[in-house]
């Protein structure tokens, strides 16, 4: 396997939507850019929300012009599932060690007419919709998925030959291995995101078992238009509910699973969602179990305001347990901090879990320098100086890889982080 | 068009690599098409909600309604129109009425 060389300015890693921004901000200014992406997909966690805080916006109307604009930039290179193995200082440059996953079809070839997924015979819980919907063993990832290539799971291919006779373009590659690549580069920006607490993070709210207690990002797949189900519906059985529930702080701000900060995002996407529920489910009743409402942006608190003026139920307590009925309706147990205290069990339909943000990436696996707090995300050398610049040098991080933040705090910092690399870049 | 024969051939070889396919996936894929059948059959008789298919094509009810997700995905059935807690589902085309 021949080795593929690509030289550029910077190396970004991630293509959230720090990513791609950065990636953005230092091609239009004149420098070479490298994103290495490891999902199939560019546009990270937030191509797969509904709508945005506070404005409403459609999430994918906000990504999907950056996706296709670092996808056509000629300054921008773009490898999409493929993985980051060692990033090597040598000198004033980096050199990184890439792997491309097979994704089993020649991508020069194919013309992403999905006849390949149309004809393939086995399903697989799709995790782009958080299991709650289908997919192909050989598919395309999503409807704006960026390249939109399928991406065959050879784990679950029973090797029936079907979609290499089906493709027009004969470029089903059943033996394709993976390939490595080298990528040169002067600086190093990393905007390896975040993931959400684990369901299993808490025994007390049912280790993920029970059905109807699901996380926020498959609420979030739940209202998008091209949602698993086209409509709200609990997974368990299909039914709108007529009650639902969040519990926030459900996986921060809890050092008993070892995550005492505050995630940031959680109350502003809770009321999102519980706005958004309101408007596709009229007559539903939600609730909020809030310890205290976290507010701060631009807009926060109206928008906060807003929700409680459209009736959404505030309830400041704190959720000791949650089981289920016989019917999979979740119960939740609580002891209000307002009003009337005492142990209370309050039955609901669906209840959405405030996870929180922990880190995606160790980003101090790579050996540059780049130290991590004490939390595991990315240390920035000083705080007071620079919202990108890390303990090593020619390192910068955007995102939430430095920290829980919100999407437009995200695309501020990716900005900067472009800045402070272009800069190291033209002192070198 | 692919040549069939190329086919049979690269499936032959990666047999040969990765050895052949695990009896545990040829039973998941026999029982997916067994349920998916079921749930098209169920719907031959009228649309249905997720329990009335759940009961009808003898699936859990949470299965059930992931086999609705795929199948509606891929063109095979549709939401039929109309309010209610459990909302029915029909055959695409209106096959079933």
């Amino acid at each position: 396997m021949s080795l593929e060389k690509i030289e550029v300015d910077a190396l970004v890693v991630g293509s959230g939507i720090a990513g791609l921004q950065s990636a953005l901000d230092l091609a239009d200014q004149g420098y070479s850019v490298a994103i290495v992406e490891r999902n199939p997909s560019i546009g990270g966690k937030m191509i797969s929300l509904s709508k945005v805080f506070p404005t409403l916006d459609c999430a994918s109307c906000i990504t999907t012009p950056r996706m296709a604009s670092v996808s056509h930039h000629p300054r921008i290179t773009t490898l999409t599932y493929s993985t980051v193995d060692a990033i090597r200082r040598e000198g004033k440059t980096f050199t990184a060690a890439i792997t491309r996953k097979p994704r089993y079809i020649d991508e020069k070839e194919c013309i992403s007419c999905k006849r390949c997924e149309e004809v393939c015979p086995v399903f697989l819980p799709d995790e782009y919709e958080q299991g709650m919907g289908a997919k192909k063993t050989i598919s395309i990832p999503f409807t704006n998925a960026i390249p939109q290539f399928p991406v065959m799971h050879p784990e679950h291919c029973i090797r029936c030959g079907a979609c290499a006779r089906a493709c027009p373009k004969d470029c089903i590659d059943f033996l394709q291995e993976p390939a490595p690549v080298e990528i040169k580069a002067k600086a190093v920006i990393l905007a390896t995101g975040y993931e959400t607490t684990p369901m299993t993070a808490k025994k007390q709210y049912g280790l993920g078992a029970l059905p109807n207690v699901i996380s926020p990002m498959a609420a979030e797949r739940l209202l998008a238009p091209h949602g698993p189900y086209g409509r709200v519906l609990r997974p368990s059985d299909g039914m709108t509910p007529g009650s639902i529930a969040y519990v926030q702080c459900a996986g921060s701000r809890d050092k008993s699973i070892g995550i005492p900060y505050c995630s940031r995002v959680c109350c502003m996407y809770a009321i999102k969602q519980a706005i958004l529920l309101s408007g596709s489910l009229p007559i539903a009743d939600i609730t909020i179990y809030y310890m205290d409402i976290r507010a701060f942006g631009k807009g926060y608190e109206q928008f906060y305001n807003n929700a409680r003026a459209m009736g959404i139920n505030f309830v400041k307590a704190k959720v000791a347990r949650i089981t289920e009925d016989e019917n999979h309706n979740p119960v939740v147990r609580i002891e209000k901090q307002e009003g009337t205290s005492g142990p209370e069990e309050i039955k609901h339909e669906l209840v959405i879990l405030s996870q929180g943000l922990v880190p995606a990436c160790d980003g101090s696996k790579f050996g540059l320098g780049a130290a991590n707090n004490e939390f595991g995300f990315v240390k920035l050398s000083d705080e007071t100086v620079s919202s990108a610049v890390t303990d090593g040098a020619g390192v910068f991080v955007a995102g939430t890889a430095k920290g829980p933040r919100d999407i437009p705090d995200s695309v501020v910092d990716a900005g900067s982080a472009a800045i402070e690399a272009a800069s190291y870049i033209r002192r070198l | 068009m692919a040549d069939v024969k190329q086919i049979a051939e690269q499936l032959k070889k990666l047999t040969g690599l990765r050895g052949p396919v695990p009896v545990e996936l040829r039973d998941r894929v026999a029982a997916q098409n067994k349920a998916q059948r079921a749930v098209l059959d169920a719907l031959k008789a009228g649309p249905k909600t997720v329990p009335e298919l759940a009961a009808a094509a003898g699936l859990p009810q949470d299965q059930a309604l992931w086999y609705v997700a795929a199948l509606r995905k891929y063109g095979k059935i549709a939401d039929v129109p109309g309010k209610g807690d459990y909302p029915k589902y029909e055959l695409k085309g209106g096959e079933a009425k």
